[in-house]
C-alpha cells in the first residue's frame, strides 16, 4: 500500500500498540504458576497474542498474572511488586486461591482471602489450576478491555 | 516397625540412661505402630546414646512431628538406621504437659536433620526446643500470633492490616464445627489447669 492512508484515533493506535505487547512479570505462586508455564511454552505459546515476553523484574512489565495461594506473607511482597509496575498497569488473578482463597477459603487461616484484597484485579480466570485455554481467554478478556480503554482522557495522562 | 525387638530397646535405654524410664506402647492393631516413650527431660542423652551405642545404633532422624491431645502434647521422632544388611526404624516419643510455655531439649547436637523439623514443630505447637540454634518461626510470618495446629487454636483477626477472615467473604455459619468448639474448650480447660 504505498502511500496509502489509513485512519484512526490516537487512542486506537496507542490502544492496539499497547494490548499487543503486554508484558508479564515472571511471578508465580503456586501449582497455577505450571499452568501459566504451560501457557508461555512451545504448544499454547502466549506469544501469539503478543503477550509471552515474561520480565524479570516488576518495573519492566505491565501485567501481573496473580497464579497461585496468595498467603498473607506473601500478600505483602505482592503489594510492593504490584506498586513498583509502572502504570499502565493490570492484574489478572489466576486460579481460585487467587480469585477467592480456594480450598483455603473456610478454613485457611493463613490464607489471604482473594488478592482483591490488596492489588485491584482486571480480570479473574476460574479453575482450578486454570488450564491454559483459560489464560489464553482471560488474556485477551483483558486485551478487549485495554483496546476500549480511552488513554488520553484518563487519569495517567496529566494534561498541560 | 522395622527391624526392632521393642522390649530390648526399651530395657536397653533405661540400663543405659538415667531416669529415661523408656515404656512401650504397643500396637493395639497391626495397622498400627508400636512405640517407645521416654521422660522428655532426658530426652537428648536418650538421642545421644541411640545413635551411639554399638549394641543398636540409628544413625538417622527421619522426621519430627508434633501431635496435640488435648490433655497433653506430644513429639515424635521417627529414628532410622541406614544400613545394607539390617535396616531399622521406630517411633520415639516424648509427653509435654505444660500448655503454657511447654519445652523440650533440641537433639540438633546429635542429629543436624531435627534443626528445620524442631522448628516446624515449634512453629505449629509453640513447643519451644532448649539449645537451639536458631529458634524461630519457619513457615509462618514471624510476627504471626498463634499456634496454628494447636486444637485451641483461634486466628488473629488481622494480620498487617489485612483481614484474615474477611466478614464479606465467609460463610461464619458453616465454619466452626461442633466437636472443634468442644475441643477449643477441652484445651483452654488443661491449659487453665496446669
Amino acid at each position: 500500500m504505498q502511500d496509502g492512508v489509513v485512519l484512526s484515533t490516537v487512542d486506537d493506535f496507542l490502544n492496539w500498540g499497547r494490548k499487543n505487547s503486554l508484558w508479564p512479570m515472571t511471578f508465580g505462586l503456586a501449582c497455577c504458576a505450571i499452568e501459566m508455564m504451560a501457557t508461555g511454552m512451545a504448544k499454547y505459546d502466549l506469544e501469539r497474542f503478543g503477550c509471552g515476553a515474561f520480565m524479570a523484574t516488576p518495573r519492566r512489565a505491565d501485567l501481573m498474572i496473580v497464579a497461585g495461594t496468595v498467603t498473607l506473607k506473601m500478600a505483602t511482597r505482592v503489594k510492593v511488586l504490584y506498586e513498583q509496575m509502572a502504570e499502565p498497569k493490570y492484574v489478572i488473578s489466576m486460579g481460585s486461591c487467587a480469585n477467592k482463597g480456594g480450598p483455603y477459603w473456610q478454613h485457611g487461616y493463613h490464607v489471604l482471602k482473594g488478592v482483591d484484597e490488596v492489588v485491584p484485579v482486571d480480570v479473574y480466570v476460574p479453575g482450578c489450576p486454570p488450564r491454559p485455554e483459560a489464560l489464553i481467554e482471560g488474556v485477551m478478556t483483558l486485551q478487549k478491555k485495554i483496546a476500549n480503554e480511552r488513554l488520553l482522557r484518563n487519569k495517567w495522562v496529566k494534561h498541560a | 516397625m522395622l527391624n526392632v525387638d521393642f522390649n530390648k530397646l526399651a530395657s536397653l535405654i533405661n540400663a543405659n540412661v538415667q531416669g529415661a524410664n523408656a515404656t512401650v506402647n504397643n500396637a493395639e492393631d497391626a495397622k498400627f505402630d508400636s512405640s517407645i516413650t521416654v521422660e522428655a527431660s532426658k530426652i537428648f542423652a536418650v538421642c545421644e546414646f541411640l545413635k551411639t551405642n554399638k549394641e543398636m545404633p540409628f544413625n538417622s532422624l527421619q522426621c519430627i512431628s508434633g501431635v496435640d491431645w488435648v490433655e497433653f502434647m506430644e513429639v515424635c521422632y521417627m529414628v532410622a538406621h541406614f544400613d545394607t544388611t539390617a535396616p531399622r526404624e521406630f517411633i520415639l516419643k516424648v509427653k509435654v504437659t505444660d500448655r503454657v510455655a511447654p519445652t523440650v531439649d533440641s537433639v540438633v547436637k546429635v542429629w543436624a536433620a531435627a534443626n528445620y523439623q524442631e522448628r516446624e514443630v515449634y512453629d505449629m505447637f509453640g513447643i519451644k526446643f532448649n539449645n537451639h540454634p536458631d529458634m524461630r518461626r519457619i513457615l509462618c510470618p514471624d510476627d504471626w500470633q498463634g499456634w496454628p495446629l494447636r486444637k485451641d487454636y483461634v486466628a488473629q483477626k488481622d494480620y498487617n492490616g489485612m483481614a484474615v477472615y474477611p466478614d464479606n467473604k465467609m460463610n461464619f455459619e458453616d465454619r466452626e464445627f461442633i466437636v472443634r468448639q468442644d475441643m477449643i474448650k477441652k484445651a483452654q480447660l488443661a491449659a487453665s489447669s496446669n
